[in-house]
């Protein structure tokens, strides 16, 4: 405006004043302007989002073990290799002896066995990668959740359906604190917490409130239940 | 409004959108790395928890193996009814607690949960991962008994739960995997597949047998019995 005023030859070549069609550029410029900080805020937002840094994490396994085969296709319940989920803080990988179990006398040749066979008969664990960590200063219980009628699914997903395990959720706090502080979309019955792909008979919503009010289940959000 | 400024535009929102585009893929897609911090706080703090790994031993496991020799408390064996199922070598008849219809029920779920893989829901040897393995024809897979049968009825109580802690023969041992109440457990409800697959009329309380009507008395007997054997924890 000024310069319009001020330089009537308007688009003349002189390097100091902006040439006249800087003016058509004004409102594109300043709404980048403006924009901008918003971009690069919400990138850095969406980029350290669990969404984008911990869902979808699937480490290479040093066994081809697959849960789609083995709790999908041969329907073998979790708590069969995840004995400690009911009674402890920890799931706990199953002991290689679990898997002989079965590879005594299945697949007893096969090449993808081989770590399996070799840590039985040395007595090392087979080193699986940890999928899902929370940080140290966090204290979670699996019995605390399973027992109360939260299935697995909830927080790990379709297993049942996972070749190579992915985790499924971002497990950060927030997420932990929105099902405490709500947790009727996903409490079933006790029975059906291994369920994959539960399908409750009455609206979840019923049956989550009915649950609930009948067990007292009131998980706490004060920092001292997951920070002690 | 030289060209220039134009190619520039558009070059630069077409730079913008490079973040975006890996943000999508990083949302939508898995990944063998694992998340990366900013800041590590005390993420990682210098103990060991559950099944990790530490370096206080020289092979890296956290959790020790007992030292040879040692026998875990419940693990003992010796003169105890309940927790070895024989007194010296004679097995144990009847149940060390009395059997409930709670215990039934607890039977039911550990018995879908550990035996039935094998035995099959019923206990007639015809599991999903017993057929899976007969399928693959590799001779070294040897069928599951079935458990209703004649002579395994005739076993004690006591050597069944000795089945359950020790295996037997060909079948593994699962005393690592279920504790001594819930062997017991199993046990009750295996016993209640074969009342309910091999019993005869006859077992029924009088009403009951009223209501299940004039014959085939056997047959409905049966069904209406494993039904019940079926409804175990289906993982489908
Ligand atoms: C035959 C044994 C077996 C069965 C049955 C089984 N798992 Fe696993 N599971 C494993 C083994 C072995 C691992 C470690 C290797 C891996 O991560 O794939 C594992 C890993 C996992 C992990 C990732 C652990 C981590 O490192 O964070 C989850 C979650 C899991 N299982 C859930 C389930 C659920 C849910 C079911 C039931 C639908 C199930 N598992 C059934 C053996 C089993
Ligand atoms: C209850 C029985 C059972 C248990 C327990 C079990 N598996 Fe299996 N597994 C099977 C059967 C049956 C197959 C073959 C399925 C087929 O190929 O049709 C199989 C196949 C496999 C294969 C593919 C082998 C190949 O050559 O294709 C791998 C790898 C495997 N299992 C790993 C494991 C590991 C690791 C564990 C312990 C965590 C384990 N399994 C526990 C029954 C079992
Ligand atoms: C309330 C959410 C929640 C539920 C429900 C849940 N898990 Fe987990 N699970 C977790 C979290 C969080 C971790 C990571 C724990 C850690 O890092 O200390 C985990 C870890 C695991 C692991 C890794 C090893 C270990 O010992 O912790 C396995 C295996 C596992 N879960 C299996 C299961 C199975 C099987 C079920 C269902 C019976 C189940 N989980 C139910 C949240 C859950
Ligand atoms: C899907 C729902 C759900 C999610 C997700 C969830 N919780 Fe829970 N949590 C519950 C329920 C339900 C209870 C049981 C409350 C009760 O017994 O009244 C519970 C109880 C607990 C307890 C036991 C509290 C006590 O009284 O000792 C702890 C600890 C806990 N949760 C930690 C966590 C952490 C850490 C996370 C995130 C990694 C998490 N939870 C995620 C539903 C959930
Ligand atoms: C239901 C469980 C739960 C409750 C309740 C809870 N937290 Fe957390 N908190 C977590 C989990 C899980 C994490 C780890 C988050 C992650 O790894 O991204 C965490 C992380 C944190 C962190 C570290 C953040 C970082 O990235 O370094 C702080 C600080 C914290 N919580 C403070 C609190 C305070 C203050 C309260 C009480 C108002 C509280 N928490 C209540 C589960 C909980
Ligand atoms: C990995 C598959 C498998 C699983 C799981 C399994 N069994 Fe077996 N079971 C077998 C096989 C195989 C035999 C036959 C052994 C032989 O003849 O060498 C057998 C035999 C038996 C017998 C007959 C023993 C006798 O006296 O002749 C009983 C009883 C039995 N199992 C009970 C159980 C119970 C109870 C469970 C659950 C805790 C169970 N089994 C789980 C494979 C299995």
């Amino acid at each position: 405006m000024d310069s319009q005023q001020k330089d009537p030859r308007q688009g003349g070549h002189d390097p100091f004043r902006f040439p006249k069609w800087a003016n058509t550029i004004r409102l594109p410029v300043t709404l980048a302007a403006a924009l901008a900080p918003l971009y690069i805020l919400g990138l850095l937002y969406l980029l350290f989002s669990p969404g984008a840094t911990s869902v979808g994490y699937q480490p290479e396994q040093p066994v081809p073990y697959s849960h789609q085969l083995h709790a999908g296709q041969l329907g073998i319940d979790c708590r069969y290799c995840h004995t400690g989920v009911e009674t402890g803080a920890a799931a706990t990988l199953p002991p290689t002896s679990v898997c002989m179990n079965c590879h005594a006398t299945v697949r007893t040749q096969s090449e993808k066995l081989q770590l399996v066979r070799e840590s039985f008969a040395t007595g090392m664990p087979i080193p699986w990668v940890r999928v899902h960590d929370l940080p140290d200063f966090v204290y979670f219980d699996h019995s605390a959740h399973v027992r109360r009628g939260v299935g697995c699914e909830s927080c790990h997903g379709r297993v049942d359906k996972m070749e190579v395990v992915r985790q499924a959720e971002g497990l950060n706090m927030a997420w932990c604190l929105e099902c405490h502080r709500d947790p009727v979309p996903h409490l079933r019955p006790e029975d059906a917490v291994t369920v994959m792909g539960y399908v409750p008979d009455e609206p979840q919503f019923e049956l989550g409130r009915r649950l609930r009010d009948a067990r007292h289940i009131t998980p706490k959000t004060d920092c001292s239940t997951c920070h002690r | 409004m030289p060209r220039i400024m134009k190619s520039a535009a558009v070059v630069l929102t077409l730079l913008a959108l490079i973040p975006v585009l890996m943000l999508v893929k990083a949302r939508v897609t898995d990944s063998g790395r694992p998340r990366l911090s900013l800041v590590y706080d005390m993420d990682d703090q210098a103990k060991v928890k559950t099944q990790r790994a530490g370096a206080l031993f020289a092979d890296g496991r956290a959790m020790r193996p007992p030292p040879t020799g040692t026998v875990a408390r419940d693990e003992l064996v010796g003169q105890d009814r309940r927790r070895d199922g024989r007194v010296d070598t004679l097995w144990v008849e009847t149940f060390p607690a009395p059997v409930t219809a709670a215990t039934l029920e607890r039977g039911r779920e550990r018995y879908g949960v550990y035996c039935a893989p094998c035995h099959g829901l019923a206990g007639n040897g015809d599991g999903i991962v017993a057929k899976r393995a007969e399928a693959l024809m590799e001779g070294t897979w040897v069928p599951p008994s079935n458990l209703v049968d004649a002579a395994i009825r005739a076993r004690p109580v006591g050597h069944l739960y000795n089945t359950i802690r020790f295996g037997i023969r060909k079948m593994p041992a699962y005393g690592s995997q279920i504790g001594v109440d819930d062997r017991w457990a199993i046990v009750a409800y295996v016993r209640a597949l074969q009342a309910a697959q091999a019993g005869s009329p006859s077992d029924l309380p009088p009403a009951d047998l009223a209501a299940l009507g004039p014959p085939p008395a056997p047959a409905a007997a049966t069904t209406t019995a494993t039904t019940t054997g079926t409804t175990g924890t289906t993982q489908q």
